[in-house]
């Protein structure tokens, strides 16, 4: 076919070439349909069935929904995830914007801080998993420091056994998981404090307002897009935590660190239960959506956009 | 990533077979090959996990089988262990035979049975009048799915303990002598242990895997369950079991044992034996040869048994199995019955020193009895010889409630966060709603 040029014919909407645009987008949209949707489908399908190694065994109907209902293991997961949540999302949120503001300051080898702030997100999770592992271990530097700080203080003070005990697992994995992903937090931040037009801040100044008033009533709803995004970005992440318990804790002690998708997959790996595994996992698809959702409607409380 | 090389490497056979099929046009017909020599080797695959060294004994022993039998070919399949499991069930998942290796190493057995993957060898074992009795008592029960034979054990785990013979001189204390009890070993734990002023344990008398426990509970004439194939009840909370949980969790919170969290992130029982961290582990004999490597000055003893109570050992090993699928099941039985026997497969991996062999005739052969270190190899027959079921479930749903309830549950008593009886009341509640659940006893 000859290209023809006349003037504004590439933006003209030209049926008789709609085939060529199908003919581009074919190979990864036969991609989505076979990886994604097939698989979403099937994984639907298969939750409602009895499901083994070796395929389709027999309808179960809601059967293996009932299972994890009655299944207090599940809850469990579903109770770690919830406090990954409730503690990683704000955690990171408020981390990531005070080191940006930090970061977005005019000092000497700023590049090179926040180059070295942001090095844990290209920096394989095992290899900082490892290195977490010793420094939380029961006699390791971060109890020997504790230790010297509360006896300092004259603190009576019993160093916390951060992986092998079912109050600290958890904890380990938050840590773990701050130290792993602050960095992006950071960074996207960065990107949005430098989107806030110099002329604010001037006119705010002129009207009295002081540094923390600035970023009280310029800043923060200013950046409020991005904090909306960041915000439905972690908490979608923190309900998919794999690698950090998995890595750090393997789920334990006593199923204690256990996240959701963890149990998924001991479900779907070790158990050979994969009606069960898809089952969770649309479990969790249902909160991921709803909790969004209501993220999405709640933003018009917070979320301030200069264009409206 | 592994994804997107599979599909270039399949890009680059495509062209290849495109561009052959082109060339088969054009060329003569002369270089077509004829039909297979009535003689020619047909090709089994034999798939297994384990280390760069365990894959080098294993590719020993099929050019031993090959050499004894030019007629059947191995082709190895091999994945290191945390892969292995997930890789052969998606082989055997797609049915093809043409992929699906026809001889496996497996753990646990009954579960992969009850998927229908693999082949029931019960006619093979009685066509070929292959001998069973010479497995170690209870061991071959860990293979069997509704009494039929599904695999042949490759060797026993048999824990013993091994002690460190320095660290018993300097305290004083007599090496352990075959019939010790409880009491003698908490004596000479007692003695082991090293405090600091603060009461903290600097030298454990003992490091043991949690894992360990069933030995504890079945010396003292406790159980799991009451039927392991079957089970309708939990049986934790009767009083010999939870005897025999309270005197692993004591040794603990005497400072006696470590606690396995500690254990975990000490390095594990190999590391705190050679650094003299602890003065005996409880372990099977795969420590053998590292304590050996490092010159250790040590030997093994059979564990102490509890007054009154009985010797006892958990039957387990991993296990060859056919698949169901397989297409050359004739060569396959070939093989896995060289594989299992005095002079093929067991001799050659038990004089690698890799493991303690399934057959009790090979075991009491040259080629255990070595003058190898450790001296004491009577301990291990004596451990071996108590043999038995009582270790784990044999159906197929024992890794999920193994994995999901009962190891979570200890994980607190081992940690000192319940007491004994509480702990084990929480566990049996939940293995008995497990139990109901899926429709046991069935």
């Amino acid at each position: 076919m000859t290209l023809r040029t006349p003037p504004c014919s590439l933006f003209r909407w030209r049926p008789d070439q709609q085939w060529e645009g199908y003919l581009f987008i074919l190979p990864s949209f036969l991609g989505f349909l076979i990886f994604i949707v097939l698989a979403v489908l099937m994984s639907l399908g298969i939750s409602f069935s009895t499901w083994g190694l070796t395929g389709f065994r027999g309808v179960a109907g809601l059967a293996n929904y009932q299972q994890l209902w009655r299944d207090p293991v599940f809850w469990q997961a579903f109770g770690n995830t919830a406090f990954y949540i409730v503690t990683i999302v704000p955690m990171q949120l408020a981390l990531g914007l005070t080191m940006a503001v930090g970061l977005n300051q005019a000092i000497r080898g700023v590049t090179l801080y926040r180059l070295i702030y942001f090095m844990p997100v290209v920096t394989t999770i095992v290899a900082g998993a490892i290195v977490f592992r010793l420094l939380l271990s029961t006699n390791g530097p971060v109890n020997q420091w504790l230790a010297a700080l509360f006896g300092a203080l004259d603190i009576p003070f019993t160093p916390p056994n951060w992986l092998g005990s079912s109050q600290f697992s958890k904890w380990s994995v938050v840590i773990l998981t701050l130290w792993k992903n602050t960095g992006f937090t950071m960074v996207v931040y960065l990107a949005a404090l430098q989107g806030v037009p110099k002329e604010l801040y001037d006119a705010a100044h002129t009207d009295g307002a002081n540094a923390w008033q600035r970023f009280r009533h310029v800043t923060l709803p200013l950046i409020s897009p991005t904090t909306f995004f960041l915000f439905i970005f972690q908490m979608i992440g923190a309900f998919q935590l794999f690698t950090e318990p998995f890595v750090m804790t393997q789920g334990g002690p006593a199923n204690s660190s256990l996240s959701v998708v963890q149990y998924i997959y001991l479900a779907a790996f070790r158990d050979i239960r994969m009606d069960k595994a898809a089952a969770m996992a649309w479990v969790l698809f249902v909160f991921i959506f709803a909790f969004t959702l209501l993220q999405n409607f709640m933003q018009k409380r917070w979320v301030y956009y200069e264009s409206e | 990533m592994q994804l997107k090389g599979k599909i270039g490497i399949g890009l680059i056979l495509l062209v290849f077979a495109v561009s052959l099929s082109a060339c088969a046009g054009v060329a003569p017909q002369a270089a077509a090959p004829g039909a297979p020599a009535a003689g020619e080797a047909v090709t089994i695959t034999w798939a297994f996990w384990g280390s760069p060294e365990e894959k080098a004994s294993h590719e020993r022993v099929a050019a031993a089988f090959m050499k004894e039998h030019p007629e059947i070919k191995i082709d190895i399949w091999h994945q290191p262990w945390n892969d292995y499991f997930t890789k052969i069930q998606a082989l055997w998942a797609s049915g093809d035979p043409k992929v699906i290796p026809d001889v496996a190493f497996l753990w646990p057995t009954p579960r992969y049975a009850a998927e229908g993957v693999l082949e029931n060898l019960d006619p093979y074992i009685e066509a070929s009048g292959y001998d069973l009795n010479d497995y170690w008592p209870g061991l071959l029960e860990s293979a069997k799915y509704q009494g039929s034979v599904y695999g042949l054990p490759r060797d026993i785990e048999v824990n013993i303990i091994y002690y460190n013979k320095d660290m018993f001189d300097a305290a004083g204390v007599p090496y352990p002598s075959e019939d010790w009890t409880w009491d003698d070993f908490l004596a000479a734990a007692e003695k082991l242990t090293q405090k600091d002023a603060n009461g903290m344990t600097t030298v454990y008398a003992l490091a043991a895997e949690g894992g360990k426990w069933p030995k504890w509970v079945n010396q003292n004439g406790g159980a799991i369950f009451d039927d392991y194939v079957n089970p309708s009840k939990c049986l934790l909370t009767e009083p010999a079991s939870v005897g025999g949980i309270q005197f692993f969790a004591d040794l603990m919170n005497n400072g006696y044992a470590m606690r396995p969290a500690d254990l975990n992130q000490a390095g594990g029982d190999a590391a705190v034996f050679m650094s003299s961290q602890a003065a005996m582990i409880l372990q099977n004999t795969s420590r053998v040869s590292a304590f050996n490597a490092a010159g250790m000055n040590y030997d093994v003893a059979p564990a102490p048994i509890p007054a009154g109570g009985k010797r006892w050992n958990g039957a387990g090993g991993a296990a060859w199995v056919m698949s169901s699928a397989s297409d050359n099941k004739d060569a396959a039985w070939t093989f896995i019955r060289w594989l299992q026997s005095d002079g093929g497969g067991q001799t050659i991996y038990t004089q690698a020193g890799e493991i303690f062999p399934a057959l009790q005739s090979v075991a009491n052969s040259p080629a255990f009895m070595t003058d190898q270190p450790p001296a004491n190899k009577q301990a291990i027959i004596i451990e071996a010889g108590a043999s038995d079921v009582g270790g784990f479930g044999y159906f197929p749903e024992w890794g999920e409630l193994s994995g999901s309830i009962i190891g979570p549950g200890l994980d607190l008593i081992w940690a000192g966060e319940v007491d004994v009886e509480t702990g084990l009341t929480n566990i049996c509640a939940q293995v008995d709603q497990f139990l109901a659940e899926r429709g046991y006893p069935k």
